[in-house]
């Protein structure tokens, strides 16, 4: 069994018994998605460094469905205890994979890396100083970047368009390369494809967020092109985050907004109707009504679905705080 | 009535004082010492929770130092997260039985708290200051304030004047019972009202600002707007939301009547010709259409409900008759 790595559902009910957490030990989480090359490569060179700091450490291979744990990986954990392997018996994508590497890790500061070499390792070191100066993440940004002109602007527009929503800008939200504290990895709100955008999520609940350049590594800058389908979800991603960011605690701030527009905009037409009908125009056969009424139509059912969202938010208000207590005397 | 105060043997604080800061640096000193000075004469141990709400100035700097009085504690959450969630901090980590929060830029007078805590002494869950007069900018905080609070009253009808003063008193049970979140602070009063508690309301002492800038604007209105329809909702429909809804839709099953009813005029007037221009059939499924939506919008609010069943505002405020 153990030879296949242990088939699982990504499942965080919340009877779960947690793992003990173990003060000291970096867990090291990497899920295996969409893009895999050299993983052993990318293992020992991470080792390395987290030797050289003498750091304890384990190291947990989150396999999506469509990848199969290499024979040597497999060989490797077996003969270490600190490597360890889990698989999903289908594909659950990369947000699911990082929430099931840090409830099955144990160590209390997570460090997630993504399955190909994205920046020099020895770098890496330099994160988990951020933290250890204060911050409750620290995020990679590759610096100096060594990618040509068409991944360098895909990634400029994607942070782009994130950035107005958050506080803090960030240079390389997309960067897989992060160290964060255990409260905050099980703080992070991840379900969907929220994973790109765990920097701006730690913000939200209240985290600091440092970033940390490193310099990227070379086989990280060949060139990304995808299918549209990938750059359509993106997009819808950013909407979604978008929307989360701005109005998860007051839904109806957004769908009173465009309810109203519509409302309003209904209700004018329908006066003017009304005027033009005491004028001696008649409405029975002019589409202008059907406008008028599916508008102030619209505009209600808006308003009507920000509501649910308020009771929704309502209800959850006792479990939920805006705040963190970052220090107190 | 039996005090809360006097229970014997208490341990830890009876009062706890509870004030946000954002950008208040030259105001804390002040403050605390205002704060002690008026409770002087205070018959039980009381705590001060100062709030920093991520400062940019040294803020934090001045609460550490005041905190050198053990009565005194500081909490930073090392980023702005607004003042109802920077109260609800405070809240969160007071001991007392009673609370009091005013705000941090000493506008609210310290000397009006033993007063606001007799008066919850006297058998209230909750006592609102009133700022009866008020030294602010006429145009940009006055007028606004006057608007909404009157928009208040009428959407809610709990009669309270002032509900943007900051100085109230609490008792902690009704606190536990009304979660805050986004911007509630203004709503207090009304959400108090909706879980059943007895409030009050008494004129307090107000000051022009000394230090700092005012951090509201006229920007707000929309957002309050908006917020009120919430708190109706909330309030009225917490624990029924598809009454809410169904009445939401009965405007628009009227409507349908209505173009129903120019319909068969149109037919029965006019002839078949012009009455197959099909308008007025067409405005009459639609309005159908949007008042059933609403319907429906209402079971999904229903089943929202249901997922939570211990939800804490549904239990009713029993006190025992003696």
């Amino acid at each position: 069994m153990a030879a296949q790595g242990t088939l699982m559902e990504p499942s965080t009910k919340p009877g779960d018994t947690a793992v003990p957490t173990e003060p000291g030990i970096v867990s090291v989480v990497v899920p295996v998605v969409e893009r895999t090359d050299d993983l052993m490569g990318v293992y020992r060179a991470f080792a390395r460094e987290l030797e050289k700091r003498s750091e304890v450490f384990e190291f947990l291979f989150v396999f999506d469905g469509r990848f199969a744990p290499p024979a040597e990986l497999i060989a490797l954990s077996r003969e270490k205890k600190g490597v360890r392997i889990l698989r999903f018996v289908r594909e659950f994508g990369e947000t699911a994979a990082l929430r099931i590497g840090i409830e099955k890790s144990r160590g209390d500061l997570v460090l997630t890396l993504p399955a190909y070499f994205q920046v020099q390792p020895e770098g890496v070191g330099q994160l988990l100083d951020a933290i250890a100066a204060g911050a409750d993440m620290a995020v990679a940004h590759r610096s100096p970047r060594l990618d040509n002109w068409l991944n360098r602007m895909q990634s400029r527009a994607f942070q782009r368009m994130v950035g107005g929503v958050t506080d803090q800008q960030f240079h390389d939200m997309a960067c897989g390369v992060r160290a964060m504290r255990r409260a905050v990895a099980e703080a992070l709100p991840l379900y969907g494809d929220l994973h790109r955008f765990i920097p701006a999520l730690a913000l939200r609940e209240g985290y600091r967020v440092d970033e940390v350049p490193l310099a990227q590594h070379p086989s990280d800058a060949r060139i990304r092109v995808y299918r549209p389908s990938v750059y359509f979800r993106r997009l819808i991603d950013i909407a979604a985050f978008f929307f989360l960011a701005k109005f998860t605690e007051r839904p109806l701030r957004f769908f009173g907004l465009v309810g109203s527009v519509f409302l309003i905009s209904g209700a004018v037409l329908s006066l003017v109707l009304l005027v033009q009908r005491f004028e001696g125009q008649g409405i029975a056969n002019r589409p202008a009504l059907l406008l008028a009424v599916l508008l102030v139509a619209l505009g209600v059912q808006l308003i009507g679905l920000g509501l649910v969202g308020e009771i929704i938010v309502h209800l959850r208000a006792p479990h939920r705080r805006a705040y963190r207590v970052r220090e107190r005397t | 009535m039996a005090s809360v105060l006097a229970t014997p043997g208490a341990i830890g604080p009876v009062l706890s004082v509870v004030a946000p800061l954002y950008n208040e640096s030259q105001n804390v000193r002040p403050l605390v010492e205002w704060i002690l000075q008026a409770l002087e004469s205070y018959p039980h141990a009381f705590e001060i929770i100062l709030v920093d709400d991520g400062s940019r100035d040294d803020t934090w700097e001045q609460v550490r130092a005041a905190a050198a009085d053990p009565r005194v504690h500081g909490l930073n959450l090392g980023r702005n997260v607004g003042q109802t969630a920077a109260m609800m901090a405070g809240f969160d980590h007071a001991r007392g039985q009673v609370i009091v929060s005013l705000d941090g830029d000493l506008q609210n007078d310290p000397r009006d708290i033993p007063a606001l805590v007799s008066k919850l002494e006297e058998g209230y869950d909750l006592v609102c200051g009133w700022r009866r007069q008020r030294q602010d900018k006429l145009l940009l905080r006055k007028v606004p304030s006057w608007v909404a609070n009157r928009l208040i009253r009428r959407l809610t009808g709990v009669p309270i004047t002032d509900n943007g003063c900051s100085l109230k008193a609490y008792r902690r049970e009704l606190l536990d019972r009304i979660p805050l979140y986004a911007e509630q602070h203004r709503f207090i009063p009304a959400l108090s009202a909706s879980v059943g508690a007895r409030i009050a309301e008494m004129p307090v002492r107000h000051h022009a600002r000394r230090f700092g800038e005012s951090k509201y604007g006229l920007s707000r209105t929309f957002k309050v707007l908006v917020d009120l329809l919430t708190l109706k909702m909330i309030t009225t429909f917490r624990s029924r939301p598809l009454v809410g809804f169904a009445v939401a839709a009965i405007p628009a099953f009227g409507a349908a009547l209505v173009f129903g009813a120019l319909w068969l005029v149109s037919l029965t007037n006019f002839g078949p010709e012009k009455a197959s221009a099909l308008v007025f059939p067409g405005a009459g499924l639609l309005s159908v259409g949007a008042a059933f939506y609403l319907f429906m919008l209402g079971l999904v609010a229903e089943v929202a409900l249901s997922s939570e069943p211990e939800h804490l505002n549904d239990t009713p405020t029993a006190s025992e008759v003696r």
